[in-house]
């Protein structure tokens, strides 16, 4: 009699010399670390959720995911367009839900400019009056379908960015992208940045919607698609989808009157390496949404931060944020500013890694490899680390690098729980004080607790204790 | 970010050379770190920059660059110091890049221990979870790896026991061992796991509850010329009450139904009560089919079938157990016990390593009616933090060493066992010490013995014969199995109480 059957093949977890006396080659020795960050009953809870159950509730979610094909579509101002802002005082902001009392510095900028652009207020002073009384509702940017980079404010009169998912007429939103320097996304409120934001919604705005018109819709997919093979990671590095979109657009966006309008929003375009971050945000967010309250399911929907806390949701959860305190992301600064003037981390833009894209895509970008490390084999490195975490390859992002394999797309609670092994985020570090802007860069990983916290609640919705 | 007067700022232009910012910002980081640099700007020349280091008083005043120019700005406590950080900055543009092959990561879970098993060159798959890790995660990963149809070995303690019954109860359910947990020894289809001897394969089952007891009779047996089919642990507590000896039923399901294996021994201590009477009627069952059955049950007294048990030969040590399996076997172990000496004043102090054999000798010396001392340092009591002394036998040397002062004392009796796990040259730290021990007690007119036997056999990679020799040129008296050295000691003793 053999037991181990056709020849022995033994998994060691733990000391080695319990497998001293086993020929090497047969010996799959593991890198193992404590389950759940070392929480066992958490690491339980997952033992039990990773069933038959969720395994088929997350094969559903991951299909719907990636049979998204989001298409920009519309440019329109966010009252006609986003639900529940139409009417009254409505501002969006990024990340998990937080009151006008404890938000950050930057985010607290970017909502008095949004006030101050509204006209709901003459001045700052009134803005913020406005803002503490209470008299202007603050709500997430995700519960209304929305994204948006660093503070993240969407106000009723901006345009945005509508991807549309053309199987089932879903939407999803996000911000134009205003460029660096000051701007509202860092805080920035002074006269050039409402001046901009007037400029965006009364001649970019609308000239990028008649582009769009005339153009037809473009495919968002197949855009980050080539980006990606052209080095962009679909979040901190833009330049290669910006220039694409602007290409596409270009000739008739060019022909247009006045030509001098014209001239100006070309200008921008070709000012503005970011541009196209924005529009790969509002495409991360219709995949996504494509789960959301998907039973059962351990695939997480959206990670955001508000800049005093980091938000999860995941899809058997549906709108429930879990959500902890966040610190500053380690990066590189520009030069006169170090950690001490960093904001903690910020922005929906995480919707981007959430899908596969961003941290989850680094090997696709050796121009930004410093974030992970120095040379182009630690970033496909990262890549391939965010493989054990994710539950399949995205199908319409190949990454040269790595063959040509799907990046890594569709974190699964579950896995980042067994590995401890958590989400690599690209980001911007925003000052702390409002309006001085972006003063870095750098790598953040999602926070475990987040995580901790979806298991307990998907355990206790399935009735597991 | 405001400078001290002191400071110098000093600035190098690079005309029409690009870098990404990304990497201007790696630089910038690198070369900030050097002595005497306050702070170091590393951009590309274009508008918004040139803000940016005019926001931060980083700016040169004469600064003559366009946006295709790379700018490198330092500010430093002396021009040169600059000029050196502007050389290191520069430098960096053009360092060679360190490039390593891509390493591919260790699998860190057991699902991707799995995946890992059927994408290597081998291409076969895992079969058997070793696991060694802290018991509040063990029942964890064994469940896992029960789930994916792997057998167990479980060397982890501090088990709860629930755990411990669930987990052999999912294990029978789907097919597999699950071997502990605190299981130290098992073959399983020759192959050594955890501490086990070389001994050759053959025709004996083996199922054993405890680990050092199931190396000794395993190696005697290998001794006597008989080899071992399959040797299946099942950790300390099967035969509890609590367990109710799930899995040694489980296992000898497996040997029954096993034709290369022609006889069974279990080793173990005594069952509780409740388990014994279905064990040894299992036991009797499986006799009465034709495969012969020795339980080995430390303590218990010996019985044959024609007697107590029907079917089942019943042995209470090691070596008894050893010898009527191999005579099961149709071999002779032929154990020769050494020739008494005089009679050693002083009491008898056991120092093992081996838990079952430290047993075995309380077992023998008790039945002997000698007082003694015999302590098991592979209990948690005596390691504390420390390694097993059958992994580092440093631990038992500074025990020897202690003894060796104590006057109450006059016979020393140790094991040393030998095999895979095992310390690669446990008799040297023994010997030495012995020695030490020894010179100690003769300063002093005392004399005191060594007693020891060595658990290992011919084929074990510590080398027998080596290991034998270092303890005798110690002076150490080495007997052929654990319970010869133990009715050595106990003869010593009885002659010291005649004289």
């Amino acid at each position: 009699m053999t037991i181990l059957e056709p020849v022995a093949r033994i998994i060691n977890v733990g000391l080695p010399l319990i497998v001293e006396g086993v020929p090497a080659a047969d010996v799959i020795q593991l890198d193992w670390r404590p389950p759940a960050f070392g929480e066992a009953d958490v690491a339980r809870l997952a033992l039990i959720l990773d069933d038959d159950v969720t395994a088929e509730a997350n094969a559903r979610a991951i299909t719907a995911v990636h049979s998204v094909r989001p298409q920009l579509t519309r440019v329109r101002p966010a009252k006609e367009v986003i639900p529940g802002i139409a009417d009254g005082r409505t501002l969006l902001h990024a990340g998990p839900p937080i009151e006008w009392e404890r938000m950050c510095g930057p985010m607290r900028g970017a909502l008095i400019g949004a006030t101050l652009f509204e006209g709901w207020a003459e001045t700052p002073d009134q803005a913020e009056a406005l803002l503490d009384r209470g008299e202007i509702t603050v709500d997430p940017c995700h519960h209304h379908g929305a994204v948006g980079p660093m503070a993240g404010v969407l106000a009723p009169s901006m345009p945005v960015f509508v991807a549309t998912d053309p199987s089932d007429g879903r939407l999803a939103f996000a911000s134009l992208n205003e460029g660096l320097g000051k701007v509202l996304r860092f805080g920035a409120f002074d006269d050039e940045v409402i001046t901009r934001l007037s400029w965006m919604r009364d001649v970019l705005g609308p000239i990028l919607d008649r582009a769009l018109e005339a153009f037809g819709p473009i495919d968002i997919t197949s855009l980050i698609g080539q980006a990606l093979s052209m080095g962009d990671e679909g979040h901190n590095r833009n330049v290669a989808a910006t220039s694409l979109l602007t290409r596409r657009l270009a000739p008739t966006i060019a022909a247009m009157e006045p030509s001098s309008d014209a001239i100006a929003v070309l200008e921008f375009l070709a000012g503005n390496d970011h541009f196209a971050l924005n529009v790969s945000m509002a495409s991360a967010k219709l995949s996504m949404d494509a789960a959301v309250g998907m039973e059962n399911s351990t695939l997480v929907t959206a990670m955001a931060r508000n800049g005093v806390e980091f938000g999860l949701r995941v899809a058997g959860s549906g709108a429930e944020w879990f959500t902890t305190t966040v610190g500053p992301a380690d990066g590189l600064f520009f030069p006169g500013y170090g950690p001490d003037d960093a904001n903690p981390d910020l922005g929906d833009s995480a919707i981007t890694e959430t899908l596969g894209l961003g941290g989850f895509a680094m090997a696709a970008s050796p121009a930004i490899t410093q974030f992970v490390g120095g040379n182009p084999d630690d970033a496909i490195a990262a890549t391939k680390s965010m493989r054990r975490i994710t539950l399949g390859p995205h199908p319409a992002f190949p990454l040269p690098p790595i063959n040509f394999a799907g990046t890594p797309s569709g974190i699964d609670v579950l896995k980042v729980l067994d590995t401890g092994v958590l989400p690599l985020i690209n980001t911007g570090i925003a000052h702390k004080l409002a309006g001085v802007g972006q003063i870095g860069a750098g790598i953040v990983t999602a926070p475990p607790e987040v995580f901790l916290q979806a298991a307990r609640s998907l355990a206790n919705r399935r009735g597991i204790s | 970010m405001n400078s001290p007067k002191t400071t110098v700022l000093s600035s190098r232009v690079l005309h029409h050379f690009y870098r990404d910012s990304v990497a201007l910002m790696a630089i910038a980081s690198a070369t900030e770190k050097r002595e005497g640099v306050i702070r170091v700007g590393a951009v590309m020349a274009t508008p918004a920059n040139r803000g940016i280091l005019a926001d931060s008083d980083m700016l040169p005043p004469d600064l003559n660059a366009e946006s295709d120019d790379l700018v490198f700005v330092v500010r430093a406590e002396s021009e040169d110091t600059a000029t050196e950080a502007l050389d290191a900055a520069e430098a960096g543009l053009t360092a060679v890049e360190t490039s390593g092959a891509i390493e591919d990561q260790r699998p860190g879970t057991v699902d991707e221990g799995i995946h890992a098993a059927l994408a290597g060159d081998r291409e076969s798959p895992a079969n058997l979870a070793a696991i060694s890790i802290a018991g509040t995660y063990a029942p964890i990963v064994a469940e896992r790896a029960i789930r994916n149809g792997l057998h167990i070995l479980c060397f982890s303690d501090n088990v709860a026991v629930e755990d411990e019954v669930r987990l052999k109860k999912l294990a029978v359910a789907g097919g597999v061992l699950f071997m502990g947990p605190d299981c130290g020894t098992a073959i399983i289809d020759g192959i050594p796991l955890g501490f086990a001897n070389v001994v050759k394969q053959g025709k004996v089952g083996m199922v054993a509850a405890s680990g050092t007891g199931a190396q000794e009779v395993s190696r005697l047996l290998d001794l006597a010329g008989v080899g071992v089919s399959q040797l299946i642990g099942v950790g300390g507590r099967d035969l509890s009450a609590d367990v109710g000896g799930i899995m040694t039923g489980f296992a000898l399901d497996l040997l029954e139904r096993d034709e290369g294996s022609e006889a069974i021994v279990v080793v173990s201590k005594p069952p509780s009560t409740d388990v014994a009477t279905a064990l040894i009627s299992r036991l009797e069952g499986i006799a009465s089919h034709g495969k012969p059955v020795v339980a080995c049950f430390l303590g218990m007294d010996d019985a044959d079938p024609d007697s107590v048990t029907p079917g089942v030969v019943v042995r209470g040590t090691l070596e008894g157990g050893a010898i009527a399996t191999a005579r099961l076997a149709g071999h002779e172990l032929a154990v020769t016990d050494l020739d008494p000496i005089e009679p050693v004043p002083g009491r008898v102090l056991g120092l093992f390593t081996g838990g079952t054999l430290a047993s075995e000798a309380k077992i023998i010396l008790k039945r002997a009616g000698v007082d003694c001392e015999i302590l098991d340092l592979g209990d948690d009591q005596y390691t504390a933090g420390r390694p097993h002394p059958m992994i580092d036998p440093e631990a038992r040397a500074d025990k020897i060493i202690e003894a060796g002062a104590d006057s109450s004392v006059g016979i020393i009796l140790l094991d040393v066992v030998l095999g895979h796990g095992a310390s690669r040259d446990p008799a040297t730290p023994v010997a030495e010490a012995v020695m030490v021990a020894r010179s100690e007690a003769e300063s002093v007119g005392r004399r005191l013995e060594f007693v020891a036997s060595v658990c290992g056999t011919a084929a074990d990679p510590q080398g027998i014969e080596r290991q034998r020799t270092i303890l005798r040129d110690a002076g150490v008296i080495l007997a052929a199995t654990n319970a010869s050295a133990v009715r050595f000691v106990a003869a010593q003793q009885a002659g010291t109480h005649a004289s």
